[in-house]
């Protein structure tokens, strides 16, 4: 991979964990919109059968062996970003291998100024 | 604003799934023609960053926060086909991973929080892919941000009424002002975060945004 990549990478997913991992655990715990629109509604309550999905390593946005504090939220918003960012890699990979049409080899070496 | 589990009813779902799902096939085989070796990376961590940014609740009204959505932002950088990819990949992992919005909702807040504002920042992708963007990018970026949260917002409203998710008193008219309101907020930081990180990923990241097809235009405009 070339240097220009490996910075995006680097780069971008050191923004990403500062902001899934630190700030986050600064968020505001109030509902969001739509859970605040729902409760003054008074629709907060599922009306039919919800689909639980069991939380195997995350409760939410906490890893679950630690609890609910900083090392929780931080160790589940950075594997969530990372997770996010492998599958993406993964995809993009998958999809540039089926439709090698336009944009080859040969125009990634250009407009570098 | 991930509807949870427990309120579409299945023919809600049902429909709202079949659309997101044609909306992911058609965007996956656009998609392919125009990715090129840096839009990949920057794909993927703007997918790490989105994800992170929606973990960051902001308090917006009195007893609410808001998150950024983050479709509308795709839409600028990527285009709308790999901004959907970038956006489902991202509600699938919170739905499957974190509990975060029901997986029999997965259709309706792709479409909501994915197809809606992509199309609609890749309708604005044109006047930041000008040599100098001016005042006009940021204040139609800014309008536009707006309405692509309004918008997504009051589709949700209409999946929970076409539900019976709503309690019969409530008027869908009510329903949608409520919803409206406190979304129109959410949108104005929407809309200017999404200015400021537009500006950020332009500044440092502009041939991975362009892209292939962009690519000789960007040769003869430098």
């Amino acid at each position: 991979m070339n240097l220009y990549n490996r910075r995006t990478l680097v780069g971008g997913a050191a923004i990403a964990l500062l902001i899934a991992g630190v700030i986050s655990y600064f968020a505001s715990p109030s509902p969001d919109g739509l859970e605040k629109a729902q409760e003054e509604l008074g629709a907060a309550a599922p009306v039919r059968q919800a689909v639980e999905v069991p939380p195997v390593v995350f409760q939410e946005y906490n890893l679950k062996w630690l609890g609910e504090g900083f090392w929780a939220n931080a160790a589940a918003g950075g594997a969530g970003s990372l997770l996010v960012l492998a599958l993406l890699l993964g995809i993009g990979r998958l999809l540039r291998r089926g439709g090698e049409t336009l944009g080859g080899e040969g125009r990634s070496a250009s407009p570098r100024s | 604003m991930h509807i949870a589990s427990g309120f579409l009813s299945p023919p809600v779902w049902a429909a709202s799934a079949a659309v997101s799902g044609t909306a992911l096939a058609a965007s996956l085989a656009l998609a392919r023609r125009r990715l090129d070796d840096r839009r990949i990376p920057l794909m993927g961590v703007m997918g790490a960053f989105i994800f992170a940014a929606q973990m960051v609740n902001f308090p917006i009204l009195p007893g609410t926060s808001g998150h950024l959505g983050g479709g509308f932002l795709l839409g600028i950088l990527l285009g709308a086909p790999t901004g959907v990819i970038v956006m489902a990949s991202i509600l699938v992992v919170q739905a499957l991973v974190f509990q975060d919005g029901g997986v029999e909702a997965l259709g309706a807040n792709i479409f909501i929080m994915g197809v809606v504002p992509c199309l609609l920042g890749a309708a604005a992708r044109g006047l930041w892919l000008r040599p100098k963007p001016g005042l006009a990018a940021y204040a139609v970026t800014l309008a536009a941000g707006i309405l692509a949260i309004v918008a997504g917002a009051s589709l949700a409203i209409l999946c929970l009424w076409w539900s019976d998710a709503l309690p019969r008193g409530i008027s869908l008219a009510h329903a949608l002002a409520l919803m409206g309101g406190i979304h129109a907020a959410i949108g104005i930081v929407e809309g200017a975060v999404s200015v400021a990180v537009v500006r950020f990923v332009l500044a440092v990241r502009r041939e991975a945004v362009l892209g292939p097809a962009c690519a000789d235009s960007y040769k003869e405009a430098a």
